[in-house]
């Protein structure tokens, strides 16, 4: 059993030499469809990472009584933190907000008012489910009428924009994602098939003398895993290549995982697999 | 050995073969002489269990056409050689190779081919011409080559379909003294020609076929 593996691996590679052009021309089918995967693969998880930073920043402003004592603050930031689609409430002290203020302008205010003319706020981060328009809207509204609240303040404009881009960018990502999927599958599979389909007379005489099908599948099979491990591998290299150029120009543009790198050569590797397997399959029945 | 009980084929509305009763026994060599389209090679390919009767009992060894499994098919094309008019080489591989390919492919070890390789080309006077490319031979020494390819798992018989079809006459002759003399060291041949002439030289069993049923 090992021994005839051995063959066919061997039978495999010589074949893949035999037919060089062919073996040129799959590989690199196969390479460039998947590295476009790839960049596609990259492009797609950035896009919603983005947008996810964006709706992040959905965060409501509370200004407050300045009258109110630290009891009475404690008790309004238990308040707002159990409020449903509040993530996270921050106090901010009048202090705190004048070291951000002259963090941000590099102006001292006390310098030249006397006095700090900043109120004490809460920050409130809202939970994922509640980034909507609508969402922040109520939830101000709610906020906006418990005693102690000064005012709300949120960029509901904002909210909008962010809003409907991003169900735009990521309905487009998700159909364009598909699509590109797809074409890889169907491209590598077909392309393989053609190879086993070129070898047909090979594959007859192979019948005719004599070979069971698993044997005369398996050399096909390892083919097509090594040409589309090959043009996956070379794909996930580009990929990596680009995302390590793009962080050299714009660091932190890009997040890339290392499973998200080499998807383009697991799915080289599943493809080649499949794809000959079922172009031989197919072959042999008919 | 092998034997054709009424055996009949169809293909869509055409009938192929009839009633044919046919009977080859071990070391026999048997010619089917009809012209084109009488069902000559139809006859081969069932019994090389290629296709299947409509009807009738075919016995090659001990295979019942009826009953083998999908399964059992290549172990039974290994003790049944075929060489067909058009060779069916690999044009990308010398001869050696092309012999060779008959052994690997039915899992014989490697040192074993390459001594069994060295005998059927000598047994077929190819010794000399091991390491040519397929295209650099002649129409002949190509017949030799599938012959040799076909004997190499060691058959109990041969099926020629039209083995000297492209070939001249002085390639016809040296082919059918190979057919004859692979015959005398004990292995059956059931050769299937149109050209009558050719079985007449032959100390052979013919069988004559015409539109799909023997007539003699």
């Amino acid at each position: 059993m090992s021994l005839n593996l051995l063959y066919s691996f061997r039978e495999g590679v010589i074949g893949l030499r035999r037919a060089r052009v062919a073996t040129f021309v799959t590989v690199s089918t196969i390479a460039v469809t998947l590295t476009l995967f790839g960049i596609f693969l990259v492009f797609t998880v950035n896009v919603q990472r983005i947008v996810g930073l964006f709706r992040e920043r959905m965060a409501l402003e509370v200004f407050i009584d300045n009258s109110l004592s630290s009891e009475q603050i404690k008790k309004l930031d238990e308040k707002l933190s159990s409020l449903s689609g509040v993530r996270k409430a921050t106090f901010v002290s009048k202090d705190e907000a004048l070291k951000r203020f002259k963090k941000e302008f590099g102006e001292d205010p006390l310098a030249f008012l006397g006095e700090n003319p900043l109120p004490s706020s809460f920050e409130i981060k809202i939970q994922q489910a509640e980034q909507t328009p609508q969402g922040v809207e109520t939830l101000a509204k709610k906020i906006e009428n418990i005693e102690g609240v000064e005012e709300v303040v949120y960029h509901g404009k904002l909210f909008r924009v962010v809003d409907r881009y991003s169900r735009i960018i990521i309905f487009a990502d998700i159909l364009l994602s598909i699509i590109v999927l797809l074409a890889a599958i169907l491209l590598v599979a077909n392309t393989l098939r053609l190879t086993v389909l070129s070898q047909r007379s090979t594959i007859q005489i192979m019948q005719l003398v004599g070979a069971t099908k698993s044997f005369i599948r398996r050399p096909y099979i390892i083919q097509g895993v090594l040409q589309g491990g090959i043009g996956g591998a070379v794909g996930s290299i580009v990929v990596w290549g680009l995302v390590r150029g793009v962080a050299l120009r714009f660091p932190r543009f890009l997040e890339v995982s290392l499973p998200l790198i080499i998807l383009p050569l697991f799915l080289g590797l599943l493809l080649g697999f499949l794809g000959s397997g079922i172009g031989v399959k197919r072959f042999l029945r008919a | 050995m092998i034997q054709l009980s009424d055996v009949w084929y169809r293909a869509g509305r055409d009938q192929i073969l009839s009633e044919v009763d046919l009977h080859v026994d071990p070391g026999e060599f048997v010619c089917i002489v009809g012209p084109s389209g009488a069902g000559k090679s139809t006859l081969l390919r069932l019994i090389h269990i290629e296709i299947f009767p409509t009807r009738g009992k075919i016995l090659v060894a001990n295979y019942d056409a009826q009953t083998i499994r999908a399964k059992e098919i290549p172990y039974f094309r290994r003790r049944v050689g075929i060489v067909f008019q058009d060779f069916k080489l690999l044009e990308d591989r010398d001869v050696f190779e092309n012999v060779a390919f008959a052994l690997w492919a039915t899992g014989v070890r490697r040192r074993q081919i390459k001594k069994r390789v060295f005998q059927v080309l000598a047994e077929t006077g190819l010794s000399h011409k091991r390491y040519s490319m397929i295209n650099e031979l002649s129409g002949g020494e190509q017949q030799r080559v599938a012959i040799a390819r076909a004997l190499a798992n060691e058959p109990f018989v041969l099926l020629a379909d039209e083995p000297t079809g492209n070939l001249d006459s002085e390639a016809t002759d040296e082919i059918l003294e190979l057919l004859k003399k692979i015959n005398r060291k004990g292995t059956a041949i059931l050769m299937a020609t149109h050209k009558e002439e050719l079985v007449n030289t032959l100390p052979v069993k013919v069988v004559k076929i015409n539109e799909g049923k023997i007539i003699e």
